[in-house]
C-alpha cells in the first residue's frame, strides 16, 4: 500500500470518529418523547396515597403528585427539594421552615399555596385519620402544621428528630390539593387524582391499565422527558414474567422481585435487558392475632416464633434471596443492626431446628393435647401463596393444623385491618423510610400503621420513641440494640421477622437515567427518565 | 367368567377404561400405603428433577409430587364421586318425580332446569365458589348444583318413557300410591339410565373441579388437586416442566378411563347396542 493510501484511510478513519463522537454523546443526551412501560402486581382499587399502604396505590400515583421533599433522582441517597425551594431549621432542631416554588400550579390550572400543604398534613396528622404510612412515620414527631404565608410553611416538632426530614422526603407524604379534599373528601378517585407531579393521571381501567401523561406545565422547565407512563395490572408472576419476556414491559423494580429462576428465563428471552439483584428495603413478617384464640395466649405465639424455619423460607420462597431472621437488615441499617452471629443464635433462629421445634411442640401440647386447627390467611399475590403453604407445612410439625385461605390484595388489606384473620402467613412491609425507626414504627409500636397483630408492649413503644428522639448515633445505636433484643427476648411477639427481602429486577436497555430508590417507593415518579429509542 | 370374557372381548376399549379406572380407584384407596409422604410435607429441597429418590421430582416448595399426585387421585376421586351421587341422585329423583306428577309442575320445573343449563357451567361453578369460600366441600356443591339439573332432564325424558307403560297403568289401576309407584316402579325402570349418568359424569366433575382449581377457584392451594399442582407448575414451566407433567398426565388418564368405562357401561345397559350379549 502507498504512503499516501495510508494517509488517505487514516484520515478517512479520524474523520469518521470525529462524526461519531456527537452521535455517540447525543446518547447520553435526554431524548423527549415515548410511553415508559411497566406494571402494578394488584389492582389498587383505592387511590388515596394518604390512607391507604399497598404499593399498588403508591405506583399507581406516584407521577400525579409532588412532596415537600423527596428522594432527588440523579441520587435516591440524598434528599431533594420538591416543592419546597429550601429550608431552615431552628436551632432547637424543632422548628422547620420550608420555602416553597412560587408559581406552581395543579393540574386543574388552580394555584398552589401554604394552604394545600397545611390542609395535606392537617389530614395526615388528625388523630381520627387512618395514615398507615406518612402518618404512622410522622404523628410520632411532629406537634402541627402552620401555614406563615402563601409561601412558606412550618412544622413544629415534638422533639428534635433525626428521621423527620427522611420521612417527610417519602414517597407515601405527598401534597394533595385543598380544593380537591374539599370537594371529594378524600383522593380515592380517579377524578380526585389532581396533583403538581410531573404526569397528569390520564386513565384507570380498573384491573387492566393505569395511564399517565406529560404535565405540560409542571413546574421544572423540559420535564418530563417522557410523554406518558403506562401500568399494566399485572396479577401473578407468570403473568408478569410473560410480558417481561415479551418485551410488554420495560422495567421491573420494585415488589415482587423476580426470583432467580424468573430472571433466568429473562436472561434466556431477551439480551437487551440489565439484570441485577438488589436488596428492596422489605421485610418479610408473618402475623398472628394477638385478640383472638389460640394466638391471645403468648405461649402459642411463641411456639409459632420457635417454629418458623426463616433461614427455609428464604432458601424455598426467596430462592436464597433474603436475609433470615433480622429485625434491621445489617445491609441496609448498617451497625444499627444486630450482629447477625448474635441474632441467628436467638430461640426461633437457631440451627439445627430440632431444639426449636421440641420447645414449641411442649408448648402447644401443653394448652392442646390433639393440636389445633387454624385458619391461615394469605393475600394471593406474588408466591404468598407458596410462602403461606411452607409455612403451613412447618407448623405442622408442633400440632398447628392451618387450612389456607386466600385473599384477593385489597380485601386482604381490609380483612388485616380489621382484625378478621388468626395468622397471616406472609405479609411483606416495604420501608417507607430508609431509616432504623421505620420498621418499629410500622410494625412493633402499639400505634404501628401496619401492627396488624395489635401488639401493644408499653416497653417496645417506649424504647422506640427513646431512639426516634435520640440525635447522638452512638447512643441511638444502642438504644435501636436494646430495642432488638428485647423484643427477641420476649420471644412472643405477635409480629414474626422472618427475613429482609431481596431479588433480582431489570431495566430495558433503552431506559436511561433510571436509579432505583432506597425503598420500594421512592423514585418512580420518572420525572428524569427517557427512552433512547 | 365365561361371560367376563366375552364382555371383554366384546368391549376391549372398555376394558382397558376400567382397567384405569381400576387402578385409580386402587391408588386412591392405598394412598396413604402408596404414597412414600403426605401431600403436605415440605420437606425437601424445591425444582429437584426427577430420580431414584424422587421419581416425579420436587414442586416449588419442596414437596414429592408423586406423593401429592397420589394424593391428589383420592381428592379427584372423592370430590367426582362424592358430587356425582349425590348431583345425580337429587336430579333422577327431580326429574322421574316431575315426570310422573306432570303438569304444570313438570313445565315449571324443566324450565327451572332451562335457565340453570342455559349458564355456561364454569361461569356458574365460579360464581358458587365466590360465594361459598375456597374449600373442597364447597367445589363438591357446586358440582352437585351443575349436575342436579342434567340427570332431571336426562332421567326424566326415560321416565316419561316408563310412565307411558301398561304396567305403570295397572300399577295406578289396583290403586297403588303415587310414592309406592314411584318408588317400586319407575325409580328400577330409570336405573340404567342412573348407572350410565354416574359413570360417564364422573370425568366431567374431575375435569371441571381441576379447573377451578387451576384458576385458583377450587380447593385451597396447599391441597393435593391436580389441577392447583398445574397452576404451581406454570410459575416454573421452564425450570421444573415435571411440575406439569405429571398432573397433566395423571388428569388425562382419569378422565380417559373413565369416559372408555362409562361408554362401555352405556353399551352394555343400552339394549338396542346390547347385541347378543342379553
Amino acid at each position: 500500500m502507498t504512503t499516501a493510501k495510508t494517509l488517505r484511510i487514516l484520515a478517512g478513519l479520524m474523520l469518521l470518529a470525529v462524526l461519531a463522537a456527537p452521535g455517540a454523546q447525543a446518547q447520553d443526551k435526554p431524548r423527549t418523547g415515548g410511553i415508559l412501560t411497566w406494571f402494578d402486581y394488584g389492582d389498587p382499587g383505592r387511590l388515596d396515597v394518604h390512607a391507604e399502604s399497598p404499593l399498588v396505590v403508591q405506583q399507581a400515583t406516584a407521577g400525579i403528585y409532588s412532596g415537600l421533599l423527596h428522594y432527588d433522582p440523579d441520587d435516591p441517597s440524598k434528599i431533594a427539594g420538591d416543592l419546597a425551594e429550601r429550608w431552615t431549621v431552628s436551632p432547637d432542631g424543632k422548628t422547620y421552615t420550608f420555602y416553597l416554588r412560587k408559581g406552581v400550579k395543579w393540574h386543574d390550572g388552580q394555584p398552589f399555596s401554604s394552604a394545600d400543604v397545611k390542609a395535606s398534613f392537617d389530614r395526615i396528622l388528625n388523630p381520627e385519620f387512618q395514615s398507615p404510612k406518612c402518618g404512622a412515620s410522622l404523628k410520632p414527631m411532629v406537634a402541627g402544621v402552620e401555614a406563615v404565608d402563601a409561601n412558606t410553611v412550618q412544622f413544629k416538632l415534638k422533639f428534635p428528630a433525626a428521621p423527620f426530614l427522611p420521612s417527610l422526603a417519602s414517597a407515601w407524604c405527598r401534597v394533595a390539593a385543598k380544593h380537591i379534599l374539599a370537594k371529594y373528601g378524600d383522593l380515592n378517585q380517579p377524578e380526585a387524582q389532581i396533583g403538581t407531579g410531573p404526569f397528569k393521571f390520564k386513565k384507570y381501567e380498573r384491573g387492566s391499565v393505569i395511564e399517565w401523561e406529560k404535565n405540560p406545565n409542571y413546574f421544572i422547565p423540559g420535564l418530563p422527558y417522557l410523554d406518558g407512563v403506562k401500568q399494566f395490572i399485572l396479577v401473578g408472576g407468570p403473568t408478569q414474567v410473560a410480558a417481561a419476556k415479551a418485551g410488554k414491559i420495560m422495567l421491573w423494580d420494585a415488589w415482587p422481585p423476580m426470583r432467580k429462576t424468573q430472571a433466568d428465563e429473562l436472561a434466556r428471552a431477551r439480551q437487551d435487558v440489565d439484570i441485577f439483584q438488589a436488596s428492596i428495603n422489605t421485610i418479610f413478617l408473618v402475623y398472628l392475632n394477638s385478640q383472638k384464640p389460640p394466638f391471645n395466649n403468648p405461649d402459642m405465639r411463641r411456639a409459632v416464633n420457635l417454629a418458623i424455619d426463616r433461614q427455609e423460607m428464604v432458601a424455598k420462597a426467596l430462592e436464597g434471596a433474603g436475609v433470615p431472621c433480622a429485625i434491621l437488615d445489617p445491609k441496609l441499617a448498617g451497625d444499627f443492626a444486630l450482629p447477625l452471629e448474635e441474632v441467628n443464635k436467638i430461640p426461633g433462629c437457631r440451627q439445627p431446628k430440632d431444639q426449636d421445634i421440641a420447645e414449641a411442640k411442649k408448648l402447644v401440647e401443653k394448652h392442646y393435647p390433639g393440636g389445633v386447627d387454624i385458619e391461615v390467611a394469605v393475600r394471593a399475590v406474588g408466591n404468598y401463596v407458596d410462602r403461606a403453604q411452607l409455612a403451613i407445612a412447618q407448623l405442622r410439625k408442633i400440632g398447628i393444623r392451618g387450612t389456607l385461605k386466600t385473599h384477593e390484595s385489597a380485601a386482604g388489606y381490609a380483612a388485616w385491618g380489621k382484625g378478621d384473620f388468626t395468622m397471616i402467613a406472609t405479609q411483606d412491609r416495604a420501608m417507607d423510610v430508609n431509616d432504623a425507626s421505620g420498621v418499629f414504627h410500622i410494625a412493633y409500636t402499639t400505634e404501628g400503621g401496619s401492627n396488624y397483630g395489635r401488639m401493644s408492649d408499653p416497653k417496645v413503644d417506649e424504647l422506640a420513641e427513646r431512639a426516634l428522639k435520640e440525635s447522638n448515633k452512638d447512643k441511638r445505636r444502642q438504644a435501636y440494640w436494646e430495642l432488638q433484643r428485647y423484643i427477641f427476648s420476649r420471644g412472643d411477639t405477635a409480629t414474626i421477622a422472618v427475613a429482609w427481602v431481596e431479588g433480582w429486577f431489570f431495566t430495558d436497555k433503552k431506559l436511561k437515567n433510571y436509579k432505583p430508590g432506597l425503598t420500594t417507593y421512592d423514585n418512580n415518579t420518572f420525572m428524569k427518565v427517557w427512552l433512547s429509542q | 367368567m365365561r361371560d367376563v370374557g366375552r364382555l371383554l372381548r366384546r368391549q376391549p376399549l372398555g376394558a382397558a377404561g376400567g382397567l384405569i379406572v381400576f387402578v385409580l380407584i386402587a391408588v386412591a384407596v392405598l394412598a396413604p400405603r402408596l404414597a412414600p409422604h403426605g401431600p403436605k410435607e415440605a420437606s425437601f429441597a424445591p425444582y429437584l428433577p426427577p430420580s431414584v429418590e424422587f421419581p416425579m421430582g420436587t414442586d416449588q416448595v419442596g414437596r414429592d409430587v408423586m406423593s401429592r399426585v397420589i394424593w391428589g387421585a383420592r381428592l379427584s376421586l372423592y370430590v367426582g364421586l362424592v358430587s356425582v351421587v349425590f348431583g345425580i341422585t337429587a336430579g333422577s329423583l327431580w326429574g322421574a318425580v316431575t315426570a310422573y306428577v306432570g303438569g304444570a309442575t313438570d313445565i315449571g320445573s324443566q324450565r327451572i332446569v332451562d335457565a340453570v343449563m342455559a349458564l355456561p357451567p364454569i361461569i356458574l361453578a365460579l360464581a358458587l365458589m365466590a360465594a361459598l369460600g375456597q374449600s373442597v366441600n364447597n367445589v363438591i356443591l357446586a358440582l352437585v348444583v351443575l349436575l342436579t339439573p342434567t340427570a332431571a332432564r336426562t332421567i326424566r325424558s326415560v321416565a316419561l318413557g316408563v310412565v307411558a307403560s301398561p304396567y305403570m297403568e295397572a300399577a295406578r289401576a289396583v290403586g297403588a300410591s303415587r310414592w309406592r309407584i314411584i318408588s317400586r316402579h319407575l325409580m328400577p325402570n330409570c336405573l340404567a339410565a342412573y348407572i350410565v349418568l354416574v359413570t360417564t359424569n364422573v370425568s366431567y366433575a374431575i375435569v371441571v373441579e381441576a379447573s377451578l382449581s387451576f384458576i385458583g377457584a377450587g380447593a385451597p392451594p396447599d391441597e393435593p388437586s391436580w389441577g392447583g399442582m398445574l397452576t404451581a407448575g406454570i410459575q416454573a414451566i421452564e425450570t421444573a416442566p415435571w411440575m406439569i407433567f405429571f398432573p397433566g398426565l395423571s388428569i388425562s388418564l382419569a378422565v380417559f378411563g373413565l369416559n372408555l368405562f362409562g361408554d362401555s357401561i352405556r353399551d352394555v345397559t343400552d339394549p338396542r347396542l346390547r347385541g347378543g350379549l342379553g
